[in-house]
């Protein structure tokens, strides 16, 4: 499709408070201790005073690729063409968890009855409610604004059709998107204030980050 | 962290149990026309977009930021904060937001775990009843109370009613001068007088961020504990608009990792910097000459003061480095008037925290940014007129010509803050064993979160009637004799009284108000209506003709052309300008008028000055800005105690309130990766090189020393936190409403700032692996 819904994340935005996560949960009616479908974590690296932390919020990204849709052995994961957005069809999940290793966001979550639930950007309320839900509308066309970007208090969450989400984003960030940065499934600013916590964050660079969430 | 799910053995899955799985899939499909969590006729989200629309204004920290709620079946399914909100929101045409405390009102209208039952204590025993029961009772003990103790030996410990009619009720009617609140007495004692008497208010917290060129978040993390959302939003937005940002933490944190410079500094050190900062700035003469010269008084006292306090000097005592001190005071001045200085709890929750920020605001009045634009703002709130004059009710004082018993009575004499304030947080129990105070009204607050708990513990055995008004079981309530559950404030009609003042909107005046979204929870009900019924029970119900808040709050808008149902239909207006520079038409609120460094003209306060010079002969304590080392009042590390302990505020929690609440709680254990532990208490931050020393890592359970007791808790070893240096977050742990983790304060032992009756929160520890 042309015009895909995606997510946008501004890093420099961000306070880490984790205001998404529990809109998210509350929204869609999830146990507190549930796993997250959009999750904050914080990277942090360095000696005091030395020290640095970022947070960074991931969910689902509704990847143009779907990595997930690919491996999901009875096709239960569906990346739809009218918006673009995954989504997953409850009837048919097994929960093999799969779809867990072949996302490189760490998105899928199994604590539903065992079943693969995610994020659905809002299109529906509750563990799998978005799949063969109508076209997603913008919120201006009366449909529901993500619960993660409408409680970001930091205003670090975007979501839409990729061209409104590009028009927000940096110059920088776009073009970075472009070049095909995060495999072009997220946009995402660059941090200002590291250049090299910022490139292995950009580049998912995990051996880095788990460095720093060890250290 | 994919590295892990990637792994061969990260999920354990294995091809059998694929297959397996899919065994079982024929079976689920057969299955699934039945289940009707499946069946997307009955998606929530379309129960969102279809359900009834209300308004809130958040009161989980009480800075009424709006609350938009969807509503079903008097249930709230959803919540979002309110677009353009004076505090939800970075202001006109911005999106509104909520928290996470403020989206978990939502889980607390709902929550099971509240009180909501009135209960009344009959032969030792807590006992549910009928609100006119406990109506009836609460008068037949207030009277007994009366005739036995006197009136005047009641304290009302009433915080974050959304009316002040606490204050009619116990001050005016039922007759006591003891009043407690947590500005002055627990949260930020020493900015809070000092702010008052030198002419910036006492709410002098908050910069007019938007205009601002340069903030100094002194002590002061806004990115996770903030008086509404405009201030981490406002921040946001000045960074955006080039500004720099300076945080000066002993402790990295959200708001340290987005500065441009962060100032580790030695703990409780922030006057040291500050008079630095002053000596540069006078040196380079890049005070404002004319607002010192025309609008100050003091100022050759402040400039010997500051006379040999270099930054060489300084670097010692902070540990910061000279030129970043120098550099600081110049940016800073250069800046100024656009530029600003907020401070809060950081500067003010030790036992020097009066001088510190003495010495702090005074950088205020030498580069000339009060009432500026981008400089310390002062606010002005709106019109409201007062019911009581409106209805013309002639209201008794009864309290009139009663003196406080610290000003009254000898054993209180050794303590100079008597000159400044009424009472004090951790003297209380003293005053209980005493007999000059033997009962309490407490409102919502929980005085157990605050200082010497175990001291206040006894304290409310020992009361002869304890009256809560509350919404949790805790060792305060279970101690009460009279528990009276209030309404959540969503459940409840309001008008916010309290200081609708600062904002989004820099330079004009505003109200928020809502409606009941839900109704009270069980048998709860507003905190207007349980005051009423025991005011009409007293026989005062002609002094309170209103039925209910909504009527009161009508009384409050005479001066404006909205009512209340107006306001609350929006949930805000906007009214009227107030320009910057108001000190040019109204002076300043001083004895001199003027902007004071020198306090020598307050009356009280030089009095308290000048007993605290004659208890410590070997310092010269005088009315002016001053150095005070760590130590001087408050504790210091030392061999047996090596550790400073000091307790902190997280943004999921304000309070002891919020962390009763899972979502919050889970999501800060998530935060510090302890989500998968049973424990579900407060951590204890800890530096790798104090860690490691007593053999601890992060997940293990440790034990706090301090000469006064011991506490629990999980460690969290972190480089956030300096060594030497070890926090944990407050209202965690017995005495609080979420009992598991450790009180804070339970190895407290009353530790005071001896000028402002500030609770000194700062403690001496030691830590060692392992609880009992």
């Amino acid at each position: 499709m042309e015009d895909p819904w995606m997510f946008y994340f501004d890093p420099n935005r961000c306070i880490g408070c984790h205001a998404c996560s529990i809109a998210c949960k509350q929204r869609h009616d999830r146990d507190p201790d549930a796993d997250d479908w959009r999750t904050v974590t914080h990277l942090s690296r360095g000696e005091y005073p030395e020290f640095e932390q970022l947070p960074v919020s991931m969910s689902c990204m509704h990847c143009h690729d779907a990595p997930c849709e690919t491996v999901c052995p009875p096709n239960a994961i569906t990346k739809r063409e009218e918006d673009g957005i995954v989504t997953v069809d409850r009837d048919r999940c097994i929960g093999c968890h799969y779809c867990a290793w072949a996302c490189p966001f760490g998105a899928p979550t199994y604590g539903d009855e065992g079943l693969m639930s995610k994020c659905n950007m809002c299109l529906g309320q509750g563990p799998g409610s978005g799949h063969d839900q109508p076209p997603k509308e913008r919120p201006e066309d009366g449909g529901l604004q993500p619960a993660c970007e409408s409680s970001c208090v930091g205003d670090a969450i975007k979501a839409g059709p990729r061209s409104e989400v590009l028009d927000h984003a940096s110059e920088k960030a776009a073009v970075r998107f472009e070049n095909d940065a995060y495999g072009g499934r997220v946009v995402v600013e660059p941090v200002d204030e590291d250049a090299e916590l910022a490139a292995a964050v950009r580049e998912n660079n995990t051996d880095q980050a788990a460095d720093w969430l060890n250290g | 962290m994919t590295d892990t799910q990637q792994g061969d053995d990260g999920l354990g899955l294995t091809r059998r149990t694929v297959l397996q799985a899919s065994g079982a899939t024929a079976a689920m499909a057969s299955l699934s026309g039945c289940l009707s969590w499946l069946d997307t006729d009955d998606s929530p989200v379309a129960s969102v977009a279809a359900a009834d629309t209300a308004y809130g204004n958040c009161w989980m920290c009480h800075h009424a930021c709006g609350q938009e709620l969807a509503v079903k079946d008097e249930t709230v399914i959803d919540i979002t904060g309110v677009d353009g909100h004076p505090r939800a929101s970075a202001g006109p045409e911005t999106e509104g937001t909520l928290c996470p405390k403020g989206l978990a009102e939502m889980e607390k209208a709902h929550d099971p775990d509240r009180i909501t039952e009135p209960h009344i204590r009959r032969d030792g025993e807590l006992e549910q009843v009928s609100w006119d029961e406990a109506f009836e009772y609460t008068a037949q003990r207030l009277e007994a109370f009366d005739d036995e103790h006197g009136a005047e030996t009641l304290l009302n410990a009433a915080s974050w009613a959304t009316t002040d009619l606490h204050g009619i009720i116990w001050g005016n009617l039922y007759g006591t001068p003891e009043r407690i609140g947590r500005g002055r007495h627990v949260c930020f004692g020493g900015p809070h007088l000092t702010g008052g008497l030198m002419g910036v208010g006492t709410d002098m917290r908050f910069v007019d961020y938007q205009n601002s060129d340069y903030i100094i978040a002194w002590g002061r993390n806004i990115f996770e504990s903030f008086a509404g959302q405009w201030e981490p939003k406002g921040v946001l937005e000045a960074l955006d608009n080039g500004a720099t940002l300076v945080v000066v933490d002993p402790q990295h944190t959200p708001t340290a990792q987005k500065a441009d410079t962060w100032l580790p500094i030695e703990p409780r050190t922030d006057g040291a910097l500050a008079l630095a900062m002053g000596h540069v700035i006078i040196e380079e003469e890049l005070y404002d000459e004319e607002f010192v010269e025309e609008w100050t008084h003091g100022f050759d006292q402040y400039r010997a003061e500051v006379a040999d306090k270099t930054p060489e000097w300084a670097a010692e005592e902070t540990g910061l480095d000279a030129e970043v001190i120098r550099e600081i005071a110049i940016d800073f001045a250069e800046a100024a008037p656009a530029a600003g200085i907020a401070l809060w709890t950081g500067v003010g929750q030790y036992a020097e925290s009066q001088k510190a920020s003495q010495a702090v605001f005074a950088l205020n009045g030498l580069v000339g940014n009060i009432d500026r634009p981008g400089g310390l703002r002062l606010w002005r709130g709106p019109p409201f007129s007062d019911p009581f004059e409106v209805r013309d009710i002639d209201l008794p004082n009864n309290a009139e010509g009663k003196v406080p018993a610290l000003r009254q009575y000898e054993e209180y004499e050794e303590y100079p803050f008597r000159h400044t304030t009424g009472i004090g947080h951790n003297q209380v129990p003293e005053m209980v064993e005493n007999g000059h105070i033997n009962g309490l009204y407490c409102h919502y607050d929980n005085p157990l979160t605050d200082g010497n708990t175990e001291a206040w513990m006894e304290a409310l055995d020992e009361m002869d009637l304890v009256i809560t008004v509350d919404a949790y079981w805790n060792e305060l309530t279970r101690r009460a004799d009279i528990v009276l559950p209030e309404a959540i404030q969503l459940e409840k009609d309001t008008l916010i009284d309290y200081a609708p003042a600062w904002s989004a909107y820099h330079d004009r005046t505003w109200m928020t108000a809502s409606k009941a979204a839900v109704p009270p929870q069980g048998n709860s009900k507003p905190g207007f209506e349980i005051l009423k019924g025991i005011a009409d029970e007293m026989g005062w119900g002609d002094y309170i003709p209103w039925e209910d808040e909504a009527e009161f709050n009508e009384d409050m808008l005479a001066n404006v052309e909205y009512s209340f149902d107006d306001i609350a239909e929006q949930n805000y207006v906007i009214l009227d300008e107030f320009g910057y520079e108001q000190w040019e038409e109204n002076g300043f609120p001083t004895a001199t008028g003027k902007f004071q460094f020198d306090l020598d003209e307050e009356g009280g306060y030089a009095q308290s000055i000048a007993e605290l010079d004659a208890q410590y002969e070997e310092i010269d304590i005088h009315t002016g800005p001053q150095w005070l080392p760590p130590g001087t009042f408050g504790e210091a590390p030392d061999d047996e105690y090596p550790l400073h302990f000091y307790d902190t505020r997280a943004v999921f929690f304000a309070f002891g309130a919020d962390q009763v609440l899972d979502h919050p709680r889970q999501q800060y254990a998530k935060k510090h990766g302890l989500a998968g532990e049973d424990y579900e208490g407060n951590y204890l931050v800890m530096n790798p090189s104090d860690a490691d020393e007593r053999g601890i890592e992060t997940g293990d359970m440790v034990t706090v020393e301090t000469p006064a007791g011991e506490g629990e808790l999980m460690a969290y070893v972190s480089e956030r936190t300096r060594p030497g240096f070890v926090t944990a977050e407050f209202g965690f742990g017995s005495g609080n409403s979420h009992e598991e983790g450790m009180n804070t304060m339970i190895v407290h032992d009353g530790q005071t700032d001896p000028i402002s009756s500030q609770v000194d929160r700062h403690m001496a520890a030691e830590v060692r692996s392992g609880g009992d």
